[in-house]
């Protein structure tokens, strides 16, 4: 019996250190061929190459990647309202600029943060609220006093989760503002043509787009279940 | 007024100026023949646009495509997930990094995993082909007949770990009592998964395939990084087709008039699924 369990555990471990070298594999190999020369990158076998920094300060210098993008709402296809918009911006004068993806993005990411805080919510007492206001005070004013600070949590993580809809969204960005106003996904796109120098260079760019939303989702991990299942599941 | 609205009412305003106002806006250029290119002569033409999608080769394909893309993406995504969930259930040692890696995928952008792999499957400069080659074997990822499904590995890559996430918290979530009870009467590990955690995960699990469903269903970010819907039109997904009809094109009204038959798709399955949902939970 301990001996089956024990084997039952030895392939849970092997499984999850092969699942991690699934997810970390790519990682690696981009990270790798950001500090590739043009020449190491296309002589893929040679492990051993002198680093250079070339593609971090191609990537760092141009200015389009420093612009925010912003994911997508559970709900809607997308393509039911970025047409209207873009008829729209066309009417405003205001396509390709940042102004129309922005309020596009606030479509795609208000029904997500909503449903994202529905737990949250649910999760603070009625009785306390109930409390506040036998105290004096008034129902908004309970609400400010009382229940947002509960929220408070809930509230940074739906924030990190919204940020990284919006900085991801590629379809928005690139149907509303493909030329002036990039995005960074839109400009990391742009690095398509797989042409010699541009290689090293897009790696470098997956990165920067990569590191930030990486080291913002871990501080909110442990929030993201109960906000992603909009309180459908007890957590 | 009452408190409750009051509360409500940022919120509607906000919504019908984002959500709603384009949503209708939308339905009124799928009745017309609305083109960027002359927005002077645009004419209101009823349902015409639904009728030519009627007899639109590409529409069908696309949607047949997207289709396949999603039932494999989705079906492996919710194998390799609950594998994943209920290994990492019983992890012991180091268990918040492993968790926090194996969720990361999920938080990249979509374009850079699309270039990413374009990178990695490289057939002369990516590892897994000089593997392949050092084993004198090949395999054409982009290819006809292939590329679909490469695709979809790649979605399985990104978004497996939402799939984790969905189904640890309702594996975690599940009471012990009948698990203590199925281990005091011996039943097998099989047995006890197929009776007791598949049923009373049934619910996290409909919403899970729902979830990654749908988003599986707007595809665009790997088509749009590797194959722009080839080869031929292989790999053309109906969020791709919609882009080109309507950016490449300028044909906004025809565009809309997809953008509302994917709508009214979505909402049909929405629908079915939520209502078998309610059934199950009245029994």
């Amino acid at each position: 019996m301990t001996g089956s369990r024990k084997i039952s555990q030895w392939l849970t471990n092997a499984l999850l250190i092969f699942a991690v070298f699934m997810v970390g594999g790519p990682f690696l190999w981009v990270l790798l061929g950001s500090f590739k020369t043009e020449q190491a990158i296309n002589n893929p076998l040679q492990l051993l190459f002198v680093p250079t920094l070339e593609n971090w300060s191609i990537v760092i210098e141009g200015g389009s990647f420093t612009r925010f993008g912003i994911l997508s709402a559970q709900v809607l296809p997308p393509a039911v309202l970025v047409f209207p918009f873009l008829a729209m911006a066309y009417a405003l004068r205001l396509n390709d600029t940042l102004v129309a993806v922005t309020v596009a993005h606030i479509s795609l990411v208000l029904p997500v943060v909503t449903w994202f805080l529905i737990g949250f919510f649910e999760a603070v007492p009625k009785e306390i609220e109930e409390q506040a206001q036998v105290d004096g005070l008034g129902r908004f004013a309970a609400f400010r006093a009382v229940v947002l600070p509960q929220v408070a949590p809930g509230l940074g993580a739906a924030a990190v989760f919204g940020f990284v809809l919006s900085w991801n969204d590629l379809f928005y960005a690139l149907i509303l503002a493909p030329g002036n106003a990039k995005t960074l996904p839109v400009a990391i796109a742009g690095f398509n043509t797989f042409r010699g120098v541009q290689l090293g260079a897009m790696c470098a760019a997956i990165l920067v787009s990569v590191v930030p939303v990486l080291i913002a989702s871990f501080f909110v991990q442990r929030r993201l279940v109960r906000g992603i299942s909009g309180g459908s599941l007890k957590y | 007024m009452a408190f409750r609205y009051r509360m409500l009412a940022p919120l509607v305003a906000l919504f019908v100026a984002v959500v709603g106002y384009p949503m209708v806006y939308s339905f009124w250029l799928s009745l017309t023949n609305y083109r960027i290119t002359r927005t002077g002569q645009t004419k209101f033409v009823g349902l015409a646009q639904y009728q030519a999608l009627l007899s639109n080769d590409s529409f069908w394909s696309a949607l047949m495509v997207t289709a396949t893309f999603m039932v494999t993406a989705v079906g492996l995504e919710l194998v390799i997930g609950l594998g994943l969930a209920m290994a990492l259930r019983r992890q012991k040692r180091v268990r918040d990094f492993t968790r926090s890696f194996l969720l990361s995928p999920m938080f990249v952008t979509p374009i850079a995993v699309g270039l990413m792999f374009r990178f990695l499957l490289n057939p002369q400069l990516g590892p897994l082909n000089l593997l392949l080659e050092k084993l004198h074997l090949s395999y054409d990822y982009f290819g006809p007949g292939t590329a679909l499904f490469t695709l979809a590995f790649i979605d399985v890559w990104q978004w497996t770990p939402f799939m984790v996430l969905m189904l640890l918290a309702g594996l975690e979530s599940l009471p012990r009592a009948p698990f203590e009870a199925a281990r005091v009467d011996g039943a097998s590990a099989w047995l006890t998964f197929r009776s007791i955690t598949i049923p009373l995960l049934s619910g996290v699990l409909v919403v899970a395939v729902l979830l990654r469903g749908l988003d599986a269903m707007r595809v665009f970010e790997y088509v749009y990084a590797i194959t722009r819907g080839g080869p031929g039109t292989d790999t053309q997904t109906i969020q791709y087709l919609i882009y080109q009809t309507g950016i490449q094109f300028f044909r906004l009204g025809q565009a809309s008039a997809m953008a509302y038959v994917v709508l009214i798709i979505v909402l049909a399955i929405v629908i079915v699924l939520f209502r078998r949902m309610v059934k199950e939970a009245r029994r």
